[in-house]
């Protein structure tokens, strides 16, 4: 919890002294890597942690449903 | 979720002060929001769920009204020493190859189908144990899965919807989804906030340990056949420009199930019954559970050589489970077109309260497992992917469909070593290939 709470702090003061970026300033945010998400060839790596793991979620992996998984 | 589903674009023209309160709420309900993901695949990655491309990036010009066709494939292997069907002592020993296509297909200029054709083929010495006969039957199987979705940009494109239904099957269980989301990005496309449901209605054949079957039937169980599972998941994700290199997203993800949340073919072993044959029973867990999971995930842009992708988790649910997972990639460009990505990956986590190793349960408990995946462990992972997309492509070649011209536009691969503090290890190699269509 004192992890999570660090995070949600750091991520709150990051909030408040963000800047706003122009479209024309985003050469470097719209590169291929800097995308907020799994790369689609990580879907089976996603799952088989879901399965092989109790822990799963926030992540676009498998959750809960659909499978005889956790 | 069709109160979250209205949400305000106000969220995101509010005074300052306005602002940062309703982002300081948004961090406080985080947790009892959940699963919309921002990512510019066209479904969940598990290939369910409904589509959610982010507007707040401008179309990739090289394939903008094109159709996009992603053939993927991958090679899974584990090893292990404590399967679940021998009660926590048994082989682990597992191959699955997936061969999946997906689809995406603009309609017109706001609109999109999406769909997410699959299959696993899986080997698994484990589930061979259900019974005393090493057989062919009982250790391969195969699951279809099939997803499909369709979302609209509404007016401004800022803001997109999407709905999505699928279904998967395999001999012993099937599953039908529906899933619905709303995204809506800030006007200078520095802020998205992300909504999805989805639900899952699943059904599966009990299928227990042979030396159980004639005891459940004397006895007169009525969870003797089938039983049914349902998941109900909501996902939210916010993401945030927070500088020309630095962008982060936070996502959380409630899930709540009821139903059949155990394995039948599960045996437990218990400390005053001995590990005789006919002495086991079948794995017992609660029917409800309920998981809270919260990411970060954060980009830098470090150098033109060098970007860092980071991502970390914090996950707990009433099962007594607590985990943390940390994961790190370098991609390295080594040319514009020619990425290496080194990553890795590490994961702890508690012990469900209803977990205990072979023997050591005791027969007056109400729930018990010795599924190991419900044990306290950490694991690594590590490895290397490659990608090559080269701006004009790898290939282009004639398709039956009126001859139009097809590009082949890039090549993923990757391989994946995974180590569990249990002993279980496993690898796993993995291709997308990348095709536009005009």
């Amino acid at each position: 919890m004192a992890l999570l709470g660090l995070m949600t702090l750091a991520t709150g003061g990051s909030l408040s002294s963000c800047v706003s970026v122009a479209a024309y300033q985003k050469m470097y945010l719209n590169d291929e890597d800097m995308k907020l998400a799994n790369k689609r060839i990580e879907t089976y790596e996603t799952n088989f942690e879901s399965y092989r793991e109790g822990a799963g979620g926030a992540n676009g992996g498998k959750v809960g449903g659909g499978c005889g998984c956790n | 979720m069709k109160k979250l589903l209205t949400m305000p674009r106000s969220l995101f023209t509010l005074p300052t002060t306005a602002r940062r309160s309703g982002v300081a709420l948004a961090l406080l309900l985080a947790p009892a929001l959940a699963w919309a993901q921002a990512t510019p695949t066209p479904n969940r990655l598990d290939g369910s769920g409904p589509p959610t491309n982010n507007t707040a990036r401008p179309a990739n010009p090289s394939n903008h009204g094109e159709t996009e066709v992603n053939i993927l494939m991958s090679y899974y292997e584990q090893d292990g020493s404590h399967g679940a069907v021998e009660g926590g002592v048994g082989t682990q020993f597992l191959t699955d190859v997936t061969p999946t296509i997906i689809l995406n297909i603009p309609l017109d200029s706001a609109s999109r189908l999406s769909a997410n054709l699959g299959m696993d083929h899986y080997a698994s010495a484990s589930t061979d144990r259900i019974d005393q006969v090493l057989s062919t039957p009982s250790s391969n199987d195969q699951r279809y899965h099939a997803d499909f979705g369709y979302s609209r940009a509404l007016k401004g494109k800022q803001t997109i919807i999407g709905v999505g239904a699928g279904f998967s099957a395999e001999y012993d269980y099937t599953s039908v989804n529906v899933s619905a989301s709303w995204a809506h990005a800030s006007a200078d496309g520095n802020r998205e906030l992300s909504l999805a449901g989805q639900v899952y209605f699943d059904q599966a054949t009990l299928i227990r340990p042979t030396e159980l079957r004639r005891d459940i039937q004397k006895n007169g169980d009525p969870d003797a056949g089938n039983n049914t599972r349902q998941s109900y998941n909501l996902n939210i994700v916010y993401s945030q420009v927070l500088s020309q290199r630095l962008q982060m997203a936070i996502s959380t993800e409630l899930v709540t199930q009821q139903g059949l949340l155990s394995t039948p073919f599960h045996r437990v072993y218990f400390r005053e019954t001995g590990g005789a044959l006919g002495q086991a029973q079948t794995e017992a867990l609660p029917r409800a559970r309920y998981k809270y999971p919260i990411g970060l995930r954060l980009t830098y842009y470090t150098t033109d050589l060098v970007q860092l992708r980071g991502f970390y988790r914090f996950y707990n649910d009433d099962f007594g489970i607590t985990a943390h997972t940390f994961e790190i990639e370098a991609p390295v460009k080594v040319t514009p077109f020619f990425v290496l990505y080194p990553f890795y990956r590490y994961h702890t986590q508690t012990a469900s309260k209803y977990f205990a190793p072979y023997l050591e349960h005791s027969i007056t408990e109400k729930y018990y497992s010795s599924d190991y995946d419900l044990s306290a462990f950490s694991a690594n992972k590590v490895g290397l992917g490659l990608r090559y997309s080269p701006v004009y492509g790898l290939a282009r070649f004639k398709t039956p469909f009126k001859g139009r011209v097809a590009k082949f536009k890039s090549l993923d691969l990757r391989y994946a070593y995974y180590r569990q503090s249990t002993g279980l290890v496993a690898g796993l190699a993995s291709i997308d290939l990348s095709f536009t269509m005009p």
